[in-house]
């Protein structure tokens, strides 16, 4: 039994501090962009958040792949943990998004490339719960939200590139191998979004973490509850 | 005498012709003046373009930071001053390029580049890429996205560790009750 209470994670402790560090050069450091204005601080919270949402289904597909291949248990907490971490992150992107083209765009919503890549995984995230949630458990739900979780992957890079590959309202990329070398952020904003970025990591990494205990705490009721009914087994 | 009155009478009538014609130009500059102070600057995204079987601009509808779509129609002198997406700027006015007018407009539609409307009585007399805006001041969307995204966090890292404690304590009380 884990004696520390879950405030001391040092894992916790270390992202508060990041993001408290991120949160004072979003809104005290950073000079005002000049086109949007203030709005445009959206963007500290919004890309690292979507960043967050694609390493959770990166996280699912190679977890995926490695229950597939050694069939050991572990995996597959991890895969349903960063799921759940990633549908959540998911869901912020989209939020954040929406909430930000209103003043921009002048629209909530609109059907361009990558808005509709991004709201696709938000589908996926739900489709491959959904189907854990309802389908019988054991080991062939297992396999099949698996492969679920590999193919689901494949959306992560188009959501990356769908604005180079189809020009609308996204700006070209700004972060990445693929960022066009005239559009990228200057010195001081690419700080803070970099530093934003990692304190968001950190988070993701703390909130998958404390998502795989439940789930082994789960599997433990589960075997703790078989061996009670079982005669003979304590 | 006659003809001393008919001289002044000539004199006064061309005294008040150019009295008139001077204060009729007066009035005209002055109200030319004020019509041009009267104009109007509104900033905000292209939402729609109407054009005639020949592809000329006849109407634009703008909207602004507000959500408040404000139409707009053109004269022949109304200028243009919009860049495409590589930033190239295009300046021209209806009269010269009417089609490319309604292209640049569409273009900008549907990539939601803002632009800037200089009007007067509905009619728009110069339109370019975004040069005022409400956007600086309009911080209630960026309070919404961090306290929508921190509350969100927060729930669920709270709904975690609750989670976590009630596990626990029912692995504990299994094993008790094994042993």
């Amino acid at each position: 039994m884990n004696k520390v209470p879950g405030y001391l994670d040092p894992l916790l402790i270390l992202s508060t501090a990041l993001m408290g560090c991120a949160l004072y050069l979003i809104f005290i450091w950073v000079p005002t962009e000049t086109n949007q204005g203030a709005i445009q601080r959206i963007l500290y919270f919004h890309v690292p958040i979507a960043w967050g949402s694609m390493l959770g289904i990166f996280v699912v597909s190679a977890s995926s792949i490695l229950y597939l291949w050694k069939k050991d248990q572990k995996w597959d907490r991890l895969a349903v943990s960063s799921a759940e971490v990633g549908l959540t992150f998911g869901a912020m992107m989209l939020l954040s998004g929406m909430i930000w083209a209103r003043p921009v765009w002048g629209v909530w919503w609109t059907g361009e490339a990558k808005l509709t890549t991004a709201l696709i995984l938000f589908f996926i995230y739900v489709a491959y719960l959904m189907f854990r949630s309802y389908f019988p458990p054991g080991t062939q739900r297992q396999r099949i939200a698996a492969v679920i979780g590999v193919i689901g992957a494949l959306d992560a890079p188009i959501i990356y590139f769908a604005a180079n590959l189809w020009s609308q309202a996204h700006p070209p990329l700004i972060t990445g191998p693929a960022a066009d070398a005239d559009s990228t952020l200057g010195s001081e904003l690419g700080i803070v979004l970099l530093m934003s970025t990692f304190a968001f990591t950190l988070l993701f990494v703390y909130m998958v973490q404390a998502r795989y205990k439940i789930r082994r705490s789960e599997d433990d009721i589960v075997d703790l509850k078989r061996a009670t009914t079982t005669p003979g087994v304590s | 005498m006659n003809t001393k009155l008919t001289g002044a009478k000539t004199g006064i009538i061309l005294f008040m012709a150019i009295t008139t014609t001077l204060t009729a130009i007066f009035i005209a500059s002055e109200v030319s003046i004020a019509k041009a102070s009267e104009e109007s600057i509104l900033s905000g995204i292209v939402v729609g373009v109407e054009t005639d079987s020949n592809g000329k601009l006849i109407r634009l509808a703008v909207s602004d930071s507000s959500g408040q779509i404000t139409t707009f129609e053109f004269s022949p002198k109304t200028q243009f001053g919009l860049e495409n997406q590589a930033g190239d700027r295009w300046i021209s006015s209806l009269a010269e390029n009417p089609s490319e007018a309604a292209r640049r407009l569409n273009d900008h539609r549907k990539r939601f580049a803002p632009i800037t409307v200089s009007h007067a009585n509905g009619i728009a007399s110069s339109i370019v890429e975004r040069q005022e805006g409400k956007l600086e001041t309009n911080l209630g969307y960026l309070f919404a996205v961090f306290a929508t995204t921190w509350i969100l966090f927060f729930a669920y890292v709270l709904y975690m560790g609750q989670k976590q404690r009630v596990l626990q304590y029912e692995i504990t009380r299994l094993k008790n009750q094994l042993e």
